[in-house]
């Protein structure tokens, strides 16, 4: 079914099993492999890992085939829909070639490093509840269902990418959007003292719901495709004369008027991307999804979930361009830019490690749309890689410095305990103090560079490569190729991604100033280490992704960048050209100009400076706090920031994300509850079950008439009647006698009835 | 009759030569002591015979052929002869460890089975209202022994008296009409009725229009008798509950799919003419048959009734695809929806009748309360019953939903609204009692003392069979639609 000119490697049969290997490391843990953590985790790792090896043989594959374009397609008739049958079935093509590339393998890193963080060989602690986070030194209670979510939201991604059609797709899409469920509130137990921070049970609902939104407007756009394609097929969509047809022929919108099809649909089918994106306005999930396990937040940023929004809106940019330069593709550009700004400005005054790297997830999903949005197809892809692999280091390097500073805070705090507490045997046992402290809290945190040097340099490295340090970092050069073709005509564009970026530089120098530099603010971070051997598990994987973080970046050098261009054949460029070329759109490789790389120096290099500037001196000279203050006083939360005094009230709304949170409840939640409660008035107290109890004394008066009736007629009448109405009375009762002869009756007599009823009739 | 025609035969001459065969090894190893281990193998022998069985159909593959006058090699045919090899199949599977102490006798037990198999494989093809007759009464006598098979126990004889007492009556009311239509034509070949049919004059008060239409309603007493179709299913929930339980799931699926084998070979064939008259009354049962049996299974408490009176009202929604037929349709044909649905539901209703089985083995519990907690006591049974039920009501990702999709989709598109929101009301009425027993099951706590639940090997391997049938069907439909749909097409319309 192929139409390559090339033969097809044999290694291509193995693609479809590519997504089953996770999914069946899924299936023998829930069904057998669950009471062994160590077996479960060696499931999972072991099931991505194959994915993984297989994934990169394809791939490596791909890149050898010279003007590979055409998607190699496998599949089978599914399911038949009128005329047509829905497809079963996979197909490869450079995109998905290059996410199989980073997917698989950010996946297996992230299981490895689970293995560590859910303290995977440890002992279980008698203590800890099902459902909530382990005590320092103890394996999760629940490891094993982890490592099955986390498996199945890798089988989610590998088949969202391997995708042949929309509705494969959908399938992958909406496992993935379980999976952030379950992952998001594994804690489900886990709640807070404060009532107004989110717990993780709410926070998983939230996601779900809030994605849900785009997902049902997606649908609406994937419905109308295919009631003017008949077909839901990359390979019919993105024909040219299907393309062509869609943005030519019109249809009436109300208020808007006459659009092509292929604008409406491209604009509906990219809010399915906006939801499972997080861009402005459906971001509020994505910060408040930290509440899952760490690696989860690794997993949802870096490699799946948010990724896949991305993938969705490149994969279906023949459509979105369809119009060039039309309403859908300016939607985009408008939306991504400015997300891009929006959360970088709400990540300058965030606290929480790893809120702060949430937000500049966000942001740089934004740099993607808008990079898309102008048309910088391969930009676009390439920042979607390297980003991949630095904020998977980053979010993974944050987990490490939590882990850290609880165990600072256990030895640190020593034996203190806030009490006793029996358990039903009557054992008793002391209660860790772990409630008034926040170990994810960056004022809390600084000095940990000496204590935790693996992770620190490594953060570092992702940090760096996320604020674009120039030259060897991956993200300078994704970056620079998303500002050049910028510049290239969308001023306005180009100069809200360069103040983004600016913004970006100074807040990721801003944490690490907090997080690593500095003299310890609190004992926990005075004691924390990673020298226990679950940080084995951790910084193997940090170190493999540092790696990815900056060299990643190499394969798509400009050829024109002054000096390093002579040495590199962009050969990321190349590679994606082809698929463009079979898709028909296009690509120019811009003359080499300077004012976009002066721009992005600047904007990294005086970011990073600016940042290293202002929270130098944080904190300093307030000396060592002891942990469990919580926000008294002499407590480092309440060291004041460096920006709450210039910035004004303006720091304020920073600091509560523009009070969205605070919009949503007020706009939408609370008036849903209030309608439900008006309904649940109307249903119960005011209309149906009035109707209800009408509908009741209805009957009973008819009964009274029918008694009247019984009495006055009935027993007036011959007995042989009464006989007759009281078998019709009681007919279900009667006829099910259990005797043979009552059965035989009822056949006849109806046999009869139906027989005297045809010679009576009129024919 | 030439030699050729025999390799048409092949399914009914293994099965004969295998039921004889198991009869005789019984009768072989019965007396001889220490013998016990080798009449173990029996209902193995019976299997590898349904096999060899299942292989001979391979020479009647696509084409329509007459064998020997009154039989008929075409893909109908072979369509429900694979179905009942197949579910025979199962029910043996359930039939190992269920036997097991109830009865010494257990040889017989398989040959029977096959010997009802062969009934069902003489009438299914059967193109001549003669052999029709003889292969239903053959597939009747054999399930009235098979239902009495437990002797000693007094509710297995009552049923086996009750379902004899109205087989023999329905049979005989059927053949009232049957002899109608030979006194009509003057032939019991099924084309040679359809072909004086179409030749005779039409109009009021012709002769052959006037007989034709109280044979049509002679003749639904004998087939609604076998497909347990209101008001011809009183005898079914009393035949359940008191018949041995693999026997129960054999006469809800492979006995059920019969009467509707021949129902729609008889009225499609002989009597398209009068397509108007049985298709009204049809409705009007369908109607009837599923409303009763939903509105009377909410009220059961004992599983095996409440499964009676389930497959009385499935019965009802089958009849719709009879009702709604529309040949020349290319997705919905109406009897392709008959045959998928008829196919999901043999493995669904036998996978439920297995999990019956087990319980009622392991236990000797058939009351839903009995079905309490049971996700604690034994969490596969729960799980595999959990999948059957939510295919009976009709839910994806199951064989059912497929089925009533099918089924559902042809009345649609005949515009049947009025039979459609009645079927859809139904639904809703049908999924309240199935996940009532699923709520049994999961969130009602086991008695005290309750323990896990042991399942043997074989029935083992009969859940394992339908529960993966019955979700498979629903994920990759594609097989059997197209294998459906072909087999209908090509029933001899003569």
């Amino acid at each position: 079914m192929h139409e390559t000119s090339v033969a097809v490697p044999a290694i291509f049969n193995l693609v479809p099993i590519l997504p089953f290997l996770p999914l069946a490391a899924f299936v023998l843990i829930v069904l057998w492999a669950n009471r062994d953590k160590k077996l479960s985790a060696g499931l999972a790792i072991g099931g991505v890992g194959l994915s993984w090896v297989l994934g990169w043989a394809v791939a490596f594959t791909t890149f050898g085939i010279e003007g590979f374009g055409e998607p190699v397609r496998m599949f089978r008739d599914w399911l038949p829909t009128g005329r047509t049958w829905q497809a079963f079935g996979f197909a490869v093509d450079p995109l998905a070639a290059a996410m199989l590339i980073m997917v698989p393998f950010v996946c297996f890193l992230i299981f490895v490093y689970s293995v560590g963080y859910m303290g995977v060989g440890k002992p279980e602690s008698d203590h800890d509840e099902r459902g909530a986070p382990a005590e320092p030194g103890h394996v999760d209670r629940l490891a094993s269902r982890f490592f099955a979510y986390i498996a199945l939201f890798a089988t989610g991604m590998i088949g969202l990418i391997l995708a042949d059609n929309l509705i494969m797709l959908l399938i992958f899409w909406e496992i993935m959007g379980l999976c952030s469920y379950l992952l998001i509130g594994f804690w489900f137990a886990r709640k807070y003292d404060d009532p107004k921070q989110i717990t993780p049970k709410e926070a998983g609902l939230k996601a779900f719901l809030t994605t849900r939104i785009g997902d049902t407007v997606m649908l609406a756009g994937i419905f109308l495709l295919y009631a003017q394609t008949q077909s839901l097929s990359f390979a019919d969509i993105f024909k040219p004369e299907t393309l062509e047809r869609l943005a030519t022929t019109t249809v009436n919108l109300p208020l808007i008027g006459a659009t092509p099809w292929a604008t409406l649909i491209g604009i509906l089918i990219f809010c399915g991307a906006i939801g499972k994106s997080a861009q402005f306005p459906l971001h509020v999930w994505l910060p408040d999804a930290m509440e899952g396990p760490t690696p989860v937040s690794a997993l949802i940023h870096a490699a799946t979930m948010v990724s896949a929004g991305v993938y969705l809106a490149i994969r279906t940019f023949p459509l979105m361009q369809a119009v060039p330069h039309g309403p859908a593709m300016q939607f985009m550009a408008f939306i991504g830019a400015f997300t891009a700004l929006f959360a970088a400005t709400i990540a300058v005054a965030q606290n929480d490690i790893k809120r702060v790297l949430a937000y500049s997830t966000i942001s740089q999903l934004g740099y993607m749309f808008a990079a898309l949005g102008i048309g910088a197809y391969v930009a676009a892809t390439f920042h979607l890689l390297t980003h991949a692999f630095f904020k998977a280091l980053l979010f993974l390097g944050s987990g490490s410095v939590i882990h850290g500073m609880e165990h600072g805070h256990h030895a640190g705090m020593g034996q203190q305990v806030l009490g006793i507490r029996y358990s039903d045997t009557g054992d008793q046992y002391p209660i860790p103090n772990t409630h008034a402290f926040d170990p994810q809290d960056m004022r809390n945190m600084g000095g940990l560079f000496r204590r935790m040097p693996r992770t620190a340099w490594t953060f570092i490295i992702g940090g760096l490569a996320l604020s674009g340090f120039p030259i060897v970092t991956a993200g300078f050069w994704s970056k620079d190729e998303i500002l050049s073709d910028a510049f290239n005509g969308h001023t306005v564009v180009f100069i809200t991604l360069a103040l983004a970026a600016l913004l970006t530089a100074f807040y990721t120098a801003r944490q690490i100033v907090m997080t690593f530099f500095g003299a310890p603010r609190t004992a926990a971070a005075e004691h924390a280490s990673e020298h226990d051997s679950i940080f084995a598990w951790m910084t193997v994987p940090l170190m493999a992704l540092a790696v990815f973080a900056v060299a990643g970046g190499w394969v798509g050098i400009p050829r024109e960048f002054p000096v390093l261009g002579a040495l590199s054949t962009n050969p990321f460029h190349h590679y994606i050209e082809g698929l463009a070329e079979a898709l028909e759109i296009h690509v120019e490789e811009l003359p080499f100009n300077s004012v976009p790389l002066l721009t992005s120096l600047v904007v990294a290099l005086g970011g990073l400076t600016l940042g290293w500037l202002v929270y130098r001196k944080f904190g300093v000279g307030a000396g060592l706090a002891p942990a469990h203050e919580g926000d008294r006083e002499g407590s480092p939360l309440q060291i004041p920031d460096p920006l709450a005094r210039p910035l004004g009230g303006l720091y304020t709304v920073l600091r509560n994300k523009y009070y969205f949170d605070e919009i949503y409840h007020a706009v939408f939640i609370r008036p849903v509850q209030r309608l439900a409660t008006w309904l649940y008035r109307v249903d119960d107290l005011w209309v149906i079950d009035p109707l209800v109890d009408g509908v009741g004394k209805l009957w009973r008066g008819i009964s009274e008439v029918g008694q009247w009736l019984d009495t006055h007629i009935v027993d007036g009448a011959v007995n042989g009647l009464a006989a007759v109405i009281g078998w019709c009375g009681g007919f279900v009762r009667v006829i099910q006698t259990g005797k043979a002869q009552n059965y035989l009756l009822v056949g006849l007599v109806t046999v009869s009835v139906l027989l005297g009823a045809f010679l009576l009739l009129p024919k | 009759m030439n030699l050729t025609d025999l390799t048409y035969l092949l399914p009914e001459l293994i099965l004969l030569l295998a039921a004889t065969a198991v009869f005789l090894l019984d009768l072989l190893w019965l007396k001889r002591p220490g013998a016990e281990g080798k009449r173990a193998l029996l209902p193995y022998v019976a299997l590898v015979g349904l096999g060899l069985a299942a292989l001979g159909l391979i020479p009647s593959l696509g084409g329509v052929r007459q064998v020997a006058t009154m039989l008929a090699a075409d893909p109908f045919a072979v369509f429900f002869k694979a179905l009942a090899i197949i579910g025979v199949a199962v029910v043996i599977l359930t039939a190992i460890p269920y036997l097991r102490g109830r009865t010494p006798y257990r040889g017989e037990f398989y040959a029977l089975l096959l010997a009802v198999t062969l009934a069902v494989c003489l009438a299914v093809g059967a193109t001549n209202l003669v052999l029709i007759y003889l292969g239903m009464e053959f597939l009747s006598i054999t399930s009235y022994v098979l239902v009495g098979f437990l002797r000693h126990d007094c509710k297995s004889g009552e049923a086996a008296l009750k379902y004899f007492l109205y087989g023999a009556t329905a049979s005989a009311v059927m053949l009232y009409g049957m002899s109608l239509l030979y006194g009509a034509t003057g032939t019991t070949d099924l084309g040679g009725i359809a072909a004086a049919f179409a030749s005779a004059p039409q109009g009021a008060g012709a002769g052959l229009a006037w007989l034709g239409t109280p044979a049509i309603i002679l003749l639904l007493a004998g087939f609604g008798f076998k497909a347990s179709l209101v008001p011809f299913h009183q005898w079914a929930p009393d035949t359940y509950e008191g018949a041995p339980t693999p026997v129960t799931a054999f006469l809800s699926t492979v006995s059920k799919a019969t009467g509707f084998a021949v129902l729609i070979r008889v009225f499609m064939v002989v009597l398209a003419a009068m397509q108007y008259q049985w298709t009204a009354l049809l409705i009007a049962v369908s109607i009837v048959t599923m409303t009763l049996g939903n509105l009377t299974a909410l009220r059961q408490t004992n599983i095996k009734r409440l499964l009676a009176y389930s497959s009385i009202a499935q019965a009802g929604y089958i009849l719709i695809g009879v009702a709604a037929v529309w040949m020349s349709g290319a997705t919905f044909t109406g009897l392709n929806g008959v045959l998928i649905y008829l196919f999901a539901y043999l493995f669904t209703n036998v996978g439920a009748f297995a999990v019956v089985t087990a319980v009622e083995s392991a236990t000797g519990a058939t009351e839903v309360k009995d079905y309490a907690g049971l996700v604690t006591r034994s969490p596969w049974l729960a799980g595999l019953l959990f999948v059957f039920l939510i295919s009976l009501a009709g839910i994806p990702p199951t064989g059912g939903f497929m089925g009533k999709f099918f089924v559902f989709g042809a009345a649609v598109q005949q515009r049947l609204w009025v039979l459609v929101a009645i079927a859809a009301v139904n639904s809703v009425i049908a999924a309240f009692y199935y996940l009532n027993v699923v709520r049994y099951m999961f969130f009602t706590p086991a008695e005290e003392g309750a323990e896990p639940i042991g399942v043997a090997w074989p029935l083992r391997g009969a859940l394992l069979v339908t529960a993966v049938l019955t979700l498979l069907l629903g994920l990759a439909p594609g097989p059997l639609i197209t294998w459906a749909t072909h087999s209908v097409q090509l029933l001899a319309l003569r």
